[in-house]
Order: structure tokens, then C-alpha cells, then sequence
């Protein structure tokens, strides 16, 4: 223990030694130099974020076909004899159902029918999807009509896909990143709130694909999915096509863990 | 020392260490920040926000952790301790952003409340891949608030210093639940050799200062003598005292400090009635003796805060035969005046 007399140290008087001041700078010094490694160390070995859009202060009204098969989407003609479903979300961790109600009830069959949504757009990789903040910014432009809603065309009667569950509205834009391990409570309070789970895969190449995931019969599923979101998964079904969607309808029970760390996007 | 308590009792010295402390966040926080917006510029601000602030607090829990075994291997370091609970606040606050933002961004605007969603969301709890890592930082959280919120001499008046003391002990519970909060959250989906290795690092660091704090005083407290004459312990000669400091030796299983000043000797307990500081590697001052870590006195002869302070502490009879010291190790009552040895 060095104890020598100049050493001797008393916080509220002004007679630090030059020994002690010396030692005191160095660790400053040191310490400065070790939290800009640090710093470097931990912004340098993050992955790199994908280029997903979350418009959160931009608001854009989009008009299409409404259509729930099963889950709320905006079918919107983009070109000629093309068009792009955008999924429909609430706010927050929350599906559109909530912000739908209010027209629900003024129009019986909304399916159909042309609406004007005023919301935010979050899109990537070729996917759009829209939240909804305020039900007064959903009007009704026509009324419906069965023919302007899209075809189904069924792909496969059993296919098996390596993937993972995630939440489509932070994958696709509002987190970054919107998967994995730390975002699997998230996805969880997301698709507990009626946003669609999607399986999302990542083939040899790195081409991702997405299929909205649904019950053998098509219908909604949420609940019974939550145990595996965030987790890389072996999941087969049914493949039906929803023009630039895919559905996979399946059955939650034979869904299974594969126990690795996530690894798409 | 004070004698009633203002929220912060300033004084240059402080000035100084907190301007350091919030040169040294700013520095870290452009440097994460700019380094991540240069490299990675589609980070989106949450997350920015959340790793920016969660690595800094990582990054100041080591810098706290190794200031007290430093300063108890060398008390040159004594200067870091003197405001080391600024330093804690900070590394709160800083922890605190991080977590607050993570409640809001990941476990909020749900159906359920936050704090159930923190728990609830992700039910893994018997899986140690799986294991839902945020409740472990939720956990440490809890802990650096009651640490900072407590980081005052008010409660540790009020609460007492030794139950002041082992709250304040959490701080290790609250290290090892950060660790593996970030082993079982970011570094588990996020895999870095560097990154592991700079915790791990810091680990051995912190560990091994800890280590050999403890192995060098658990010596000193193993040394017992064995002159023993008429109850009355030999601990050392006179002239191995430095003049206005003191020896420590173990007498009754308590650590004691033996000083020497003005041709005199007094025996007192090393315990500082403050936070345990260790009195006998203080220094007397205007005829105090001075704690190392915050400066608080006693008088020598009695044990007694001079006026108008009121901490007292435990005192001891000496007796000298031939250059030697003897203690009786009987303690007196806390601010028993005991003569001085004259020598």
C-alpha cells in the first residue's frame, strides 16, 4: 500500500499531490481511450440494417379494393391489369380490425367495396404495407362489388419451408432489426394484437420470400402461433397465391423448432 | 462532511469529476453514434437510441467496478472515489435510456401492460437459448435505481451504513445480470468474437483486481501476534509508524488503526463510520484523522467527529515497553477519550 505523505488525498481541499494528480490523468486518459474503443468495438460489429421504410411523419391516402382473405388488405391497381395488396395494420402492436369497425357498420359487406385509407406506408422488398392511426381517415368511395376482389389460385397441397414467424409490420419497416431473438417479444405483442403472422424464408441465394400465414381452413390464426415466433422453424401447408401474396395454411401443432439462431435478413 | 444535507455539496474537486464524466459520455455517444450512422447508416433512431445508451451503460459499469479494488491496491487512485456515486448515477441514467426506451419500443402499445408483456411475451423460461434475456436487464435496472436512488447521504444516514453498505453490494448482482442479459439477448443474436471478447475482458479485469485486493488484505487480517503480555497485544515499534499515520492490525477479530502524531499514539477502529472507509490508511490533518475515501474526521484521542459532527467510533488502550507498542484489544465504547500515549 503506498501511503506516502504528499500522496495523501482529501476531496474537499485543493492539495492533490503531483503524484496522485499524474495518476488520476492517466486513468482519465486511459479510461477516455477505452470507451471510444469500446464504442468502435460495438458500432463496428453491429449487422447491417436492411433498407426497410417506416413513413411514421408522412401520411399517404391510398384508395383500392378492400378485401379480408383473411386478413385486411388494400388492393391497389399500380399499372395496367397489375396490382399490389397492402396489408393493413392498426396502430401500434394492433391489427386495422379496430379502425375498420367504424365503416364496418355504416357498410355490412366491406369486402369489395372501394376505400380511401390516409396512413403510414412501411415497405420492403417489394412488399407494402399500411397503418392505420385514426378511423375518420377511412372513407367509403364505392360500394361493393365480389368482382374486383382478387383471385385465389392454389400453389402447392403440401410444401415444407425452413423460416421464421415474424410480425410483418416491424420486419417490414417500423424496427430495425424486426426479428430474432430480441424482437421475439415484440412479434409476440404484435401478432397477440391481430397483426398477421407471415414466415418469412431465405432460400441458397438469399432471396427471401413471404407467405401470410393462416389455419388449415384460412382463417386467422394468432394465439396458437405465438410459442414459435422469433424462432427459425420447419413449417409446411398448404400454398395458395393471393395474386403478390402468398398464404400458407397450416396446422400450428406441426410446426417445428430447429433450435438454431435466426439467421434470415 | 455536513451537517444537514443539500442535494449536492460542491466543491471544485466535484465540479472537476463530473465534467469529466460528461466529456467522457458525450465522447462515447458520438463516437457509437457516428461510427454506426458512417457504417450502417439504415439504423432506424430507436435503436440507435437503445444500443447507443445500453453499451455506454456496459462500458460505465466497468469503469465503476475497477475504481474500488484500485484504490484500495494504490491510493493515488483515491481521487476517482472521492465522486464515484456520480459516476453511478450517470451509469443509471444511461441504463435507464436504454431500458425505458426497450420497454416503449419492444413491450408497449400491446394489449397488455409493459411490465406483464416484459414477462409474459416470451415464456421460455426453462430453455437457456431461448430464455427471455429482458427481464435479467429488468432485474438490474431495478437494482441500479434503488442504488442510485439511494446514492446520498441522507439514506445512508437513515438507512445505516451497513445496510446502505450491502445494498450498494448489489451492484455485483447487478453486473453479472447485465452480462448475461446481453450474452443471452444482443450477443446471442448478434455473435461478435470482438465483442465477446472485450466483455470477457473486462470480466477478468474486474475479477482479478477483486481478487487480489481481497488476497492482500485477507493477509493482513491473518496476521495475529503472538506477544501477548498480560492481555495487552504487541502489533509493532514505534518507529515503524510514519508520523501522522497509522498501521492497521487485527486485535479480537476487529480491524484497528494505530496512529501516530504531535510525539503521540491513539488507537482507534479503522472502520470509518461514514462508508467503511478504511481510517487507517488516512492521514492526520489539523489533528483529525482524515478518512481516504470522503474526508470525514474523528479525533484521535476519543474517537469523536469534532464539532459539530456527531460520528463516533470505537477507541482503544495503548500502552509502550521499549519502543514497542502494546494494544489492549478490550474496545471502549464508541467516543471513549482515552489518554494519548506520549512518546
Amino acid at each position: 500500500m503506498k501511503n506516502e505523505e504528499d500522496d495523501f488525498y482529501v476531496g474537499y481541499l485543493d492539495n492533490t499531490s503531483t503524484k496522485t494528480k499524474k495518476t488520476t490523468r492517466l486513468f482519465v486518459v486511459f479510461s477516455l481511450l477505452g470507451l471510444i474503443a469500446i464504442a468502435s468495438i460495438f458500432a463496428l460489429t453491429q449487422n447491417t440494417f436492411k433498407n426497410s421504410t417506416f413513413e411514421l411523419t408522412t401520411s399517404t391516402k391510398i384508395t383500392g379494393v378492400y378485401h379480408e382473405m383473411p386478413y385486411p388488405m388494400l388492393k391497389v391497381k399500380t399499372a395496367e391489369n397489375t396490382y399490389k395488396n397492402i396489408l393493413l395494420l392498426g396502430f401500434g402492436k394492433s391489427s386495422a380490425n379496430p379502425f375498420l369497425e367504424k365503416i364496418r357498420s355504416k357498410t355490412p359487406k366491406l369486402s369489395g367495396s372501394i376505400l380511401s385509407i390516409e396512413g403510414n406506408l412501411i415497405y420492403y422488398n417489394g412488399k407494402t404495407l399500411l397503418q392505420i392511426t385514426n378511423d375518420e381517415k377511412i372513407s367509403l368511395v364505392e360500394k361493393t362489388n365480389p368482382n374486383r376482389l382478387p383471385k385465389v389460385e392454389q400453389v402447392a397441397n403440401n410444401m415444407e419451408f425452413k423460416g421464421e414467424v415474424i410480425d410483418p409490420k416491424c420486419y417490414f419497416g417500423v424496427m430495425k432489426p424486426g426479428k430474432g431473438k430480441i424482437h421475439r417479444s415484440c412479434a409476440a405483442l404484435c401478432i397477440a394484437g391481430g397483426i398477421p403472422p407471415v414466415l418469412a424464408t431465405n432460400d441458397e441465394n438469399n432471396i427471401s420470400e413471404y407467405y401470410l400465414i393462416t389455419d388449415k381452413k384460412g382463417n386467422p390464426i394468432h394465439k396458437d402461433i405465438l410459442p414459435y415466433i422469433g424462432k427459425p422453424s420447419l413449417i409446411n401447408g398448404k400454398v395458395v397465391r393471393v395474386e403478390d401474396w402468398y398464404q400458407l395454411q397450416i396446422d400450428v401443432n406441426s410446426i417445428q423448432d430447429l433450435n438454431q439462431p435466426s439467421k434470415i435478413y | 462532511m455536513g451537517v444537514n444535507y443539500q442535494t449536492v455539496l460542491w466543491n471544485r474537486n466535484k465540479k472537476i469529476y463530473d465534467k469529466w464524466i460528461i466529456l467522457g459520455m458525450l465522447i462515447y455517444l458520438l463516437c457509437f453514434i457516428g461510427i454506426t450512422l458512417i457504417t450502417n447508416p439504415e439504423t432506424s433512431i430507436e435503436t440507435l437510441i437503445i444500443r447507443a445508451f445500453g453499451t455506454l451503460a456496459i462500458a460505465l459499469l466497468h469503469v465503476i467496478l475497477v475504481i474500488g479494488p484500485l484504490v484500495r491496491l494504490n491510493s493515488r487512485f483515491s481521487p476517482l472515489l472521492y465522486n464515484r456515486r456520480h459516476l453511478g448515477v450517470s451509469m443509471f441514467l444511461a441504463a435507464l435510456i436504454h431500458g425505458g426506451f426497450s420497454i416503449f419500443q419492444f413491450h408497449s402499445l400491446g394489449n397488455v401492460n409493459p411490465i406483464y408483456a416484459l414477462f409474459t411475451s416470451n415464456m421460455d423460461y426453462g430453455s437457456l437459448t431461448n430464455f427471455p434475456f429482458q427481464v435479467l436487464g429488468f432485474f438490474a435496472l431495478i437494482i441500479l435505481f434503488i442504488m442510485a436512488s439511494t446514492s446520498h447521504d441522507f439514506w445512508l444516514k437513515n438507512l445505516s451504513p451497513k445496510l446502505w453498505k450491502r445494498l450498494h453490494m448489489m451492484v455485483y448482482l447487478a453486473y453479472t445480470l447485465v452480462i448475461l442479459h446481453v450474452f443471452l439477448g444482443a450477443l446471442q443474436q448478434q455473435p461478435s468474437l470482438w465483442s465477446i471478447s472485450m466483455l470477457s475482458l473486462g470480466f477478468i479485469i474486474i475479477a482479478g483486481l477483486h481478487i487480489r485486493t481481497s488476497l492482500i488484505e485477507s493477509k493482513t487480517d491473518k496476521t495475529k501476534t503472538e506477544d501477548i503480555v498480560d492481555g495487552w497485544e504487541y502489533v509493532c515499534d514505534i518507529d515503524e509508524i510514519p508520523e501522522d499515520r497509522a498501521k492497521i492490525f487485527i486485535v479480537n477479530n476487529e480491524r484497528i488503526a494505530v496512529f501516530k502524531y504531535d510525539n503521540k499514539l491513539s488507537a482507534i477502529s479503522n472502520v470509518c463510520k461514514h462508508q467503511g472507509g478504511p481510517l487507517g490508511e488516512g492521514k492526520v490533518i489539523d489533528g483529525c484523522v482524515t478518512c481516504p475515501w470522503h474526508g470525514y474526521q474523528y479525533l484521535p484521542h476519543n474517537g469523536q467527529s469534532p464539532p459539530p459532527f456527531t460520528e463516533k467510533i470505537a477507541t482503544y488502550n495503548l500502552k509502550t515497553e521499549n519502543n514497542k507498542i502494546y494494544v489492549h484489544p478490550e474496545a471502549m465504547a464508541e467516543g471513549t477519550e482515552v489518554n494519548p500515549v506520549i512518546i
